[in-house]
């Protein structure tokens, strides 16, 4: 027979100020976790939203980056011009555009220096990212004019992204006419137009080239995060695009889709912040199962004389040990619940870190997303059944006359 | 009187629950440790910035390349003692998992630039010998196992060297730096073998910063001003910065990191204030009886106070002393596993001194808040209650 687990619910009462205590400390620690969680969360969203699986991102070979590609003008016209796959619009011709990739020096808000991402695109960049991409404040950049738009997540982040202000790059002071919206990582970038940018910065070429491809396109490219922890990394097959384009003689490129680009310029970052959350869960976990365990030993010492009366009423000891463990799962997950309420605020609020890979820092928001509070729940139940099992293995194996002489 | 013998033999009432939160707080104290030395190191190459150097580099990031002859113009401006060439190399060995940061520079001046930089002076000589020859960190050295004569294939992802091959460096020399802002996961090779390389593919290299030393008693922010101020019509527009600023860009770059830092460090903070509160009433509730019996003994209410307090005090002093002592002996360890993310994790003297006030802070609330209701425990009630 089992013990009614209203008994349970109502010795956590009876033992306010221990139960509060304890929920509050599983509370901070799940608090804690979800936290780096949620900035996980939020990181990698930012990054899947942009990244589709259409559009292909064309690298010079042994480029790891696009900070790390280059190309001349000419041979990023010849690159586009040697690939029948993409896909052509009626009115704006191939949709392909070549893009300039760098970091510049702009003052935050916050004050000091940081590296925010620049990008040189082409007018049918617009073309190929109508369905992601809205301007929401001003209007878009006019080809060939010194002017700029910012990504929304950077107006309140950097200083001088209002509409009408003046960016001076290099020598050339250029006007910000437009903010635009980008659920991915443009929404952290400044835009203008290739051949200005180029011509202010003095360089001579884009990094990199992006393309809408036909439907139905097949890059055959290797996975990028399974070249980068290779020493022999594997080629791609011989008949496909990538390894067409790879051998090609006049301009030999590497060829990704947007989002195994993406998830390779990230996986640093993601796997930093994911081994944290793991490192926290143990080291603050642990600390948080003894406190459990303290509070259930303490619980069992004061009902020891309890727990004789309902072994002698002919309860089986296995029962007591699950009454015990109930108790212990229903203090984790109170504490749990706390940690997901003492996480709410951290939901939306927009913060930015450095990306080692691109070297530039990312503004992203914290993302309390329902994986954060599974991963939460669980991990305080995990808590309560391990803070729990040794004292009610204890209480289980009390002997019915020993306990009734207590207390 | 209270003694040290009732204090442990309280402690021991219940080895288990004494135990548990002891490790309980050691777990938090090293953790705070850790978060506390994360930051301080992200800030050394701050504090540790020789305010006679100077960096120069693109006014629009550090992207931007400045053509080499910049470095002539900037040696002629007054109170410029001498200046050092860098250039990011952005290369990889064997795997992009293996990265560390590669620069081309120039032997003859670096070791002036950089007295930090300890080199045997054979090795340094060597180094400056061999065109293609090559400086490492002691760190990096340990990581791969490299010794001196070995040599190392660098992919340039960056640099990709004209016959589509792996550059190819010999280790001549293994510099150790002490101090924080010079980290010791560093390669540096020689400035002609990576010009003349580039050169033979059709690229003509540039510069990422200049190093800048500036002349005893010269006027630094005049420097500064004259140094931009040379450029302000050239080709690339500079930024000059001291030592100190430049390393600040890098901090700035992680965001709100430290922030973020803080709000974990008060987590692990609440959470064993709460542990520890929790096991004093505990002890409170088991000793209540007893209390009484000091109390009509004739113990004062201060000395029932103290009992507690100090009970607490041991409790938290011994589990952040281990926390502490642990948090040294990891630090060898996990600066390693850090690797170029935190170059220089080393435990400062104001972690320390954090960590022994977080022990003795949370020592004393969480003795205090059962040692009050102990004190005023009035004696009748106290000897009524049972445990």
């Amino acid at each position: 027979m089992l013990i009614p687990l209203s008994y349970n619910l109502r010795s956590l009462f009876v033992r306010k100020s221990a139960t509060f205590l304890t929920v509050l400390g599983i509370g901070a620690t799940v608090a804690i976790v979800s936290g780096v969680l949620a900035l996980q969360q939020g990181f990698a969203s930012m990054f899947t939203a942009g990244g589709r699986e259409d559009v292909a991102i064309f690298l010079r070979p042994g480029a790891n980056s696009e900070g790390d590609s280059q190309f001349s003008r000419d041979r990023g016209l010849k690159l586009i011009k040697s690939i029948p796959e993409i896909a052509v619009s009626e009115e704006a011709g191939p949709l392909a555009s070549m893009e300039a990739y760098l970091a510049v020096l702009l003052p935050p808000a916050r004050g000091g220096v940081t590296n925010v991402p620049l990008r040189g695109v082409q007018p049918v960049t617009f073309e190929i990212r109508k369905e992601e991409l809205h301007i929401v404040a001003g209007r878009k950049f006019t080809p060939g004019n010194d002017e700029l738009i910012i990504g929304s997540r950077l107006v309140d982040r950097i200083q001088n992204c209002r509409l009408d202000d003046v960016i001076q790059l290099n020598k050339t002071p250029f006007r910000v006419v437009g903010v635009f919206e980008h659920e991915g990582q443009f929404g952290g970038e400044i835009w203008g137009d290739l051949d200005r940018l180029l011509a202010a910065m003095g360089r001579y070429g884009p990094n990199r080239v992006i393309a809408q491809m036909r439907p139905g396109t097949e890059l055959g490219s290797v996975d990028p995060l399974e070249v980068m922890f290779e020493d022999d990394p594997p080629e791609p097959a011989e008949g496909t695009l990538a390894a067409r384009l790879l051998k090609d003689t006049e301009v030999p490129a590497k060829v990704y889709t947007e989002k195994q680009y993406l998830a390779s310029q990230t996986v640093f970052l993601s796997g930093a912040l994911y081994f944290l959350g793991g490192l926290l869960m143990v080291i603050m976990g642990t600390a948080a199962i003894f406190t459990a365990t303290n509070t259930m030993l303490s619980a069992l010492a004061a009902r020891t004389h309890e727990v004789g009366i309902l072994l002698a009423l002919g309860y089986r000891p296995v029962p007591i040990f699950f009454s015990f463990l109930f108790e212990a799962l229903v203090l984790g997950l109170l504490g749990g619940l706390a940690g997901c309420l003492l996480a709410q605020p951290f939901n939306g609020v927009k913060a930015g870190t450095m990306n080692m890979q691109t070297f530039t820092e990312m503004a992203f928001a914290f993302r309390v997303t329902p994986v954060v509070l599974g991963i939460a729940i669980s991990f305080s139940l995990m808590l309560g059944l391990l803070g729990g099992a040794w004292p009610a293995w204890r209480a289980a194996r009390l002997k019915p006359t020993v306990a009734l002489r207590q207390g | 009187m209270i003694s040290v013998k009732m204090v442990w033999r309280n402690l021991m009432r219940r080895p288990l629950r004494s135990v548990l939160t002891t490790l309980s707080i050691t777990v938090a104290i090293g953790l705070i440790c850790f978060l506390s030395t994360v930051i301080t190191t992200l800030y050394s190459g701050i504090q540790n910035a020789d305010n006679r150097r100077l960096a120069v580099m693109s006014a629009v990031g550090l992207f931007v390349e400045l053509p080499i002859k910049y470095q002539a113009a900037i040696e002629k401006v007054p109170g410029v003692e001498m200046t050092t060439k860098f250039q990011w190399f952005g290369g990889y060995y064997r795997s992009q998992k293996n990265f560390f940061a590669q620069f081309a520079v120039d032997p003859a001046t670096l070791f002036d630039m950089y007295p930090e930089c300890r080199v045997p002076a054979e090795q340094r000589e060597a180094f400056q010998r061999g065109r293609t020859s090559c400086l490492i960190g002691s760190a990096l050295a340990k990581e791969f196992e490299w010794k001196v004569g070995d040599t190392i294939p660098i992919i340039g992802a960056l640099n990709p060297h004209p016959d589509d091959r792996a550059w190819e460096f010999q280790v001549a020399g293994i510099y150790h730096s002490e101090v924080p802002n010079f980290d010791n996961r560093t390669m540096f090779f020689h400035w002609d073998y990576f010009e003349e390389t580039l050169e033979a593919g059709g690229r003509e290299p540039g510069v990422g910063v200049f190093s800048v030393r500036v002349a005893p008693g010269a006027d630094v922010p005049r420097v500064i001003a004259d140094v931009e101020q040379a450029f302000h019509d050239s080709e690339q527009r500079v930024d000059c910065q001291t030592e100190a600023e430049f390393q600040r860009q890098f901090v700035t770059m992680f965001g709100n990191l430290p922030l973020f830092v803080g709000w974990i460090g008060t987590g692990v903070l609440i959470a064993i204030l709460m542990a520890c509160i929790n096991t004093m009433l505990m002890s409170l509730r088991e000793q209540g009886a007893e209390i009484g019996i000091l109390k009509a003994l004739g113990f004062t209410d201060g000395a029932t106070f103290g009992m507690l307090v100090v009970q607490s005090l041991v409790l938290c002093g011994l589990g952040g002393l281990i926390g502490i002592v642990l948090a040294w002996a990891t630090q060898g360890a996990i600066g390693t596993a850090l690797g170029t993310t935190f170059p220089g994790y080393t435990i400062q003297g104001v972690t320390y001194a954090l960590a022994a006030a977080v022990t003795v802070g949370v020592g004393l609330v969480a003795g205090i808040v059962p040692a009050w209701r102990a004190a005023n425990l009035r004696c009748v009630e106290a000897l009524r209650e049972t445990n």
